[in-house]
């Protein structure tokens, strides 16, 4: 069983490609002819500029009979910044309909989360788990992007009771993964129009009413995360790249981040058959400063060698960058890789060594280690195309500022969609909204901003924003701080609040420090030599923490509390006695008369009262 | 209004009582509030300290600081490159080390146009920061040292910055961090502190346009604490931790009680106010000991002006203090740099424990000793008793008014008497509002005196200076010669409305810096009570009462502090060399107060010229007035 890119298919995709941009040269004249249009056109203009990179174009394909297949794959990078960078990435793909299949039967997909998908009518289920910050500026992009804490989005088949389904669906994912992903509800959950596009095949346009999107920035990521993720896995963590996964040397890193995606996608050219893929993903980020020497291992990285690939995975590999080895840092690799790719993708050239796991697995324990002859030295880092920093300015705890700051480093202008995701104890102010750029004010070529409402929504502002070239461009905000009712504080008040981070969307048009897979590729292999025409990223600003006012939690408060609550308890029998009256009653003599007299002067005895 | 116009309001025993034993009760309550907080610094009547915050854990780490080697070969790198650049900060080292280290390094530029003349300085901040492996870089720790060039006339805060690489050095391969650490090398004291945090917040905290602070690249969350090291030598014999910040705000107690523990676990000798700590048997001796120590901090802390780099820090929630280092000085153990990084290391552990900012034990405190506090809830009531006085005295000033008027016009018709009210209440409203407009555009006079000055190419301290002389002379001149006759009762009137906002006013200042309104109070009451305003009928003697009021003047006072300073600073100096000294620092001193102001937002300039001042010329109006008989039919 393989998979590959049907060579038909890349076909097509650069036709599509090749439309759209005509599209685009038509669209940009009619911008400029017609300025009223404008923003009406420069919307349809993103959507068709993110469409057609994510768009429905995905294909992958399995050529045997059996009708699943599971593949592990091992990324290993060193990072300029002394740091190495570990993505394990575990794909299920099932020749299935997801609107259509029942997930009573499966073979290699888990079942747990199958019926979860099933239930509550998803489309696509994207779920991440991260601890740490992910440094643009110095590691350059991830293999996937995901915010800190917890984040979870998912498109729906159809919008009918959407939040019904949005609750449930979060509250089982919270059981499923051990998260506190119950915590999600309405109001702080998003349907951006731009950021999100459905990443798989789509039978019909989907818009964003059937989309839901939240994150628990709040949230810690452990263990206990750890376990029912590989619980989901075909082999857990018996065999395979999985026994790797120890959580006393992962969670030991600067940033590791777990992640959950299924999406359907086109199994042939035509799409007239859909498969489902799931993606599971672990990310991590070792700091070889922290130890002597800055040789790394698997077993160093890891705390073991890895005994065998996965019995039921079709492919099993352990892949590492050695594009900077001889240039910024030297090193040998042991043992001496069978195989070296090179991947030209974008304008960037990449070698990669590989390590077939399958090939390998009668030689007894696998350990790659990576061996300096000389010192490191730490050079400046190039930084990104595109990056971003967010914050939050002024003092005290009644009012402040948001501040996010947006690097463009290319030769040319970016486009960029920018969401801001600000909870509802935040409330901002739209009319201070400015967005400068080298002392300029610039206008976004769409907003859209829904204000919102205490307890029931977070504030949504979207906007699409061309960047000028190398320029730093600054949108600010102005903001207060909610008093909020004394039950809504949790139990360290005083710790503050989290605010989710910023998400900033583009199609980069050069691959420099790019190392995501493309949108129609289902394993780490497929990204190699995978040259289009843009590169999406979804950065995530830094997650903020803000001190609301917070009342004094402490014991004289919690007196007068209680002293306040007597008096209230006593008031009311008081005031009862103070100001009702004593009212005589007529004696029942006849039981029938007086009985009918008292229906019938009951009105009267009530206006007396 | 209603309850205090009452006719029946006279008859009542309290408000007799007020009457008749109003001149007692106002001493006794003076007296005793002052001795109340005199005895506060008796053992017996303050607490120990103690830890509130649980999540501390003080000193529960085993320390693994083993950096002093480095710290040593930084110090020597250091002493070179300052012999090299005698005037300047060693930019490109300090870079270079940091990026050695492979931390994340910025510089930091800012400007202040200086607001008395049209000067500029700039200056730059080193700034880097340490990433934690544990957090997205939510919350932040603040380690800083002031640079100070071999040119500079403080004492050497070099041994501080090797202590702050080498700890960076060994924070570097430590794994355990849950907040980003910022190390901070700033220059110019406390303006390059002030304008690297207000860079980071990005707000103005002074006059806008006075400090430009620019904007920072790298940022590191919500900063949660800072600790400022000015070591002035690298063999040290005690530690000073100093508490004094902007406006008189205080670090929590908490974070003063660890360093305090810290120090102690180390060994180090620690001081506060610069005394250590004694111990005394006899129990007087003690107190008396004790006494100075808080008085000492009351004297800092009525200034307003930070002790350190620290007190710029507590405006912006972040609870921060400097420990200073001196050289060995007599007998007693020598700690070495390893036991400093260790007290360091401590500190910032236990910082790195929090789960929430400083909310626990106190913000409000004075502290006897390094070990002793007196808290709000103690030392509040003496100043409250101080201040009471001053509310019985208008209290009993306006019954009398009342009575008097009664007796007067008891049969004259309600008309006229509205009539006669009207006009004096007319008097009375306009006496109160030149007095406050005048002390505004006090507050912004500087300025034009500057412009001014220059146009005669006078230095700006002797414009500002000679300028507020010449206001004050045409205040008192002023006041002598126009409209000095009062009637009795507007003059009482005048009184009592000085009286209810004198009080007003100090127990404000009482909330947010205790000790100027405790030396404000201590000043000001007792002259205050002592006004009587003319009848007619007085004695002679009676203009007497005008002199404790002409050096009560904000300015004359000012004057007088900084004489006394300048008498214990230099004993020794005759008494011409001590005229003209006096002179230059009162001069300094009131520009240095302004410029404060206008940089930093210390209002104690604010406060004495907007509501001191006015205060001030109610009274003396009502000192001076003579008074003029009713004209009765």
């Amino acid at each position: 069983m393989r998979i590959a890119v049907y060579p038909k298919c890349e076909k097509f995709l650069t036709s599509i490609c090749e439309w759209a941009k005509g599209c685009l040269k038509v669209i940009q004249l009619q911008l400029q002819s017609c300025a009223k249009m404008r923003t009406a056109f420069a919307m349809y203009f993103i959507q068709a500029l993110i469409l057609s990179a994510i768009g429905d174009v995905g294909f992958v394909s399995c050529t045997s009979d059996v009708d699943d297949a599971f593949n592990e794959e091992l990324m290993l990078k060193p990072l300029p910044s002394g740091h190495v960078y570990a993505h394990f990435q575990f794909t299920t793909l099932w020749r299935t309909d997801i609107e259509t299949e029942t997930f009573q039967h499966s073979r290699l997909f888990p079942r747990g989360l199958g019926e979860i998908i099933g239930r509550h009518n998803v489309r696509e289920l994207h779920v991440s788990l991260t601890e740490g910050l992910w440094r643009y500026e110095k590691w350059g992009y991830p293999l996937q992007d995901t915010g800190s804490g917890a984040e979870v989005y998912a498109w729906f088949n159809d919008d009918r009771r959407i939040d019904e389904n949005w609750k449930s669906l979060t509250n089982a994912l919270a059981g499923l993964l051990c998260a506190s992903l119950n915590f999600v509800d309405v109001s702080n959950s998003l349907s951006p129009d731009f950021t999100f596009r459905p990443s798989g095949a789509i039978p019909r346009p989907l818009n964003s009413s059937c989309l839901r999107y939240s994150s628990l920035p709040r949230e810690i990521v452990c263990t206990e995360n750890l376990t029912p993720f590989k619980k989901l896995l075909p082999c857990d963590s018996k065999k395979g790249l999985a026994t790797l996964l120890n959580s006393a040397y992962i969670h030991n890193t600067n940033y590791h981040s777990i992640a959950v995606d299924v999406r359907p996608v086109c199994t042939n050219a035509a799409c007239t058959q859909t498969t489902i893929e799931l993606r599971q993903t672990i990310s991590l980020v070792y700091d070889t400063m922290t130890t002597d020497s800055q040789d790394w291992s698997v077993r160093k990285l890891f705390g073991i060698g890895l005994r065998s690939a996965c019995p039921l995975a079709t492919l099993s590999r352990v892949y590492v960058d050695v594009t900077d080895n001889e240039t910024s840092e030297t090193y040998r690799l042991v043992p001496e890789p069978p195989e070296t790719l090179i991947s030209l993708r974008g304008g960037q050239e990449n070698r990669i060594a590989v390590y077939d796991i399958k090939s390998l697995s009668n030689a007894g324990m696998f350990n790659v280690a990576a061996v300096h002859s000389k010192a490191k030295i730490y050079g400046v880092e190039i930084p990104p195309v595109l990056f971003a920093n967010r914050y939050v300015v002024g003092y005290g705890q009644e009012r402040g500022g948001l501040v996010t700051k947006l690097h463009n480093n290319y030769w040319k202008p970016l486009d960029v969609v920018l969401l801001e995701n600000i909870p509802w104890y935040i409330p901002v102010y739209t009319h201070t909204i400015r967005i400068t750029c080298q002392g300029k004010l610039l206008k976004p070529l769409i907003k859209r901003y829904v204000p919102g409402r205490e307890r029931e929504r977070p504030y949504y502002l979207e906007m699409v924003l061309r960047l000028p070239p190398r320029s730093v461009t600054e949108f600010s905000i102005e903001l207060d701080y909610l008093f909020l009712k004394w039950q809504e504080y949790p139990p360290d008040a005083n710790h503050g609040f989290y605010m989710g981070p910023a998400i900033i969307t583009s199609l980069l048009p050069t691959a420099r420090n790019y190392t995501a897979l493309p949108q129609d590729g289902s394993t780490i292999s497929s990204s190699f030599n995978a040259s289009r025409d843009g590169y999406l990223v979804q950065l995530r600003t830094e997650i903020l923490l803000v001190s609301l006012p917070t009342p004094d939690f402490s014991m004289p408060y919690n007196v007068i509390c209680l002293a306040c609550t007597a008096v209230a308890l006593a008031f009311g029998p008081l005031h009862n006695i103070t100001t009702k009256r004593l009212v005589l009653k007529p004696s029942k003599k006849n039981k029938l008369v007086s009985y009918i007299r008292e229906k019938l002067s009951k009105t009267k005895v009530d206006k007396i009262e | 209004m209603g309850l205090l116009t009452d006719p029946r309001a006279g008859n009542g025993a309290v408000i007799k009582f007020v009457m008749k034993w109003e001149k007692l009760l106002c001493l006794t309550l003076y007296v005793t509030g002052v001795i109340w907080f005199v005895s506060l610094a008796y053992p017996d009547f303050n607490d120990n300290t103690y830890f509130s915050e649980n999540a501390l854990l003080p000193g529960l780490v085993t320390n693994e600081f083993n950096e002093d080697g480095g710290a040593k070969r930084f110090h020597d790198e250091l002493l070179a490159e300052m012999k090299k650049y005698p005037d300047d900060m060693p930019y490109p080292w300090l870079l270079a080390k940091f990026r050695q280290l492979n931390l994340d390094v910025y510089t930091h530029n800012f400007t202040l146009n200086y607001p008395l003349s049209q000067q500029k300085f700039t200056g730059q901040n080193v700034y880097s920061i340490l990433r934690a492996p544990r957090s997205a870089s939510t919350e932040a720790i603040i380690l800083s040292v002031p640079y100070r060039s071999a040119s500079s006339i403080h004492l050497t805060t070099a041994p501080s910055i090797a202590l702050l690489l080498a700890f960076a050095k060994f924070c570097r391969k430590q794994n355990y961090w849950a907040k980003d650490i910022i190390f901070v090398v700033t220059e110019h004291e406390q303006l390059g502190m002030q304008a690297w945090l207000e860079a980071y917040h990005r707000c103005t905290c002074g006059q806008d346009g006075v400090l430009i602070a620019g904007d920072l690249v790298g940022r590191a969350g919500s900063i949660q604490a800072a600790i400022n090291l000015e070591m002035h030598s690298f063999k040290i014999g005690s530690i000073d931790i100093k508490v004094e910040g902007l406006n008189g705000q205080l670090p929590n107690l908490d974070l003063v009680n660890l360093a305090n523990k810290m120090c102690a676990k180390e060994g180090i000798r620690r001081t506060f106010q610069r005394r250590a700590d004694s111990n005394p048997k006899d129990k007087i001796r003690k107190w008396w000991y004790q006494f100075v120590t808080m008085m000492s901090m009351v004297s800092t802390q009525a200034t307003g002006v930070p002790t350190g780099n620290h007190g710029v820090f507590h405006r912006f929630g972040i609870e921060a203090i400097t420990l200073e280092g001196f050289a060995k000085s007599g007998s007693g153990t020598e700690s070495t740099i390893y036991n400093i990084g260790r007290v360091v290391e401590s500190l910032i552990r236990s910082l790195n424990n929090l789960l929430e900012r400083f909310h626990q034990s106190f913000f409000f405190y004075l502290l006897p000793s390094t070990d002793r506090y007196i808290s709000i809830g103690l030392y509040m009531p003496p100043l409250a008793l101080i201040i009471a006085g001053l509310f019985i005295k208008a209290f009993s000033v306006w019954l009398k008014l009342q009575e008097s008027t009664e007796k007067k016009d008891g049969e004259s018709d309600a008309v006229k008497q509205a009539k006669s009210e009207e006009l004096v209440l007319s008097h009375i409203a306009w006496e109160v509002l030149w007095t406050h407009i005048l002390g505004v555009a006090t507050l912004s006079a500087p300025r034009l005196f500057t412009y001014i000055g220059i146009k005669f190419h006078l230095a700006t301290e002797n414009s500002v200076s000679l300028g507020l002389l010449l206001l004050t002379i045409v205040m008192f001149i002023g006041t002598l010669c126009f409209e000095r006759y009062r009637t009795y009762e507007t003059a009482s009137l005048l009184y009592v409305i000085a009286l209810i906002e004198l009080a007003t006013m100090l127990l404000c200042i009482s909330m947010h810096n205790f000790s100027l309104a405790l030396v404000a109070a201590v000043v000001y009451v007792p002259a205050a009570l002592t006004v009587i305003p003319k009848k007619g009928n007085e004695s002679r003697f009676h203009n007497l009462r005008c002199i404790p009021w002409i050096l009560l003047h904000p300015l004359c006072l000012a004057c007088t502090v900084v004489a006394v300073y300048t008498h214990f600073t230099f004993p020794d100096y005759t008494i011409i060399a001590f005229a003209l000294k006096w002179i230059q620092a009162s001069k300094q001193a009131i520009v240095f107060g302004i410029i404060d102001s206008m940089v930093y937002g210390n209002w104690l300039y604010s406060v004495t010229v907007c509501v001191l001042l006015p205060t001030w010329l109610i009274f003396w109006i009502v000192v001076t007035s003579k008074p003029i008989l009713r004209i009765s039919k």
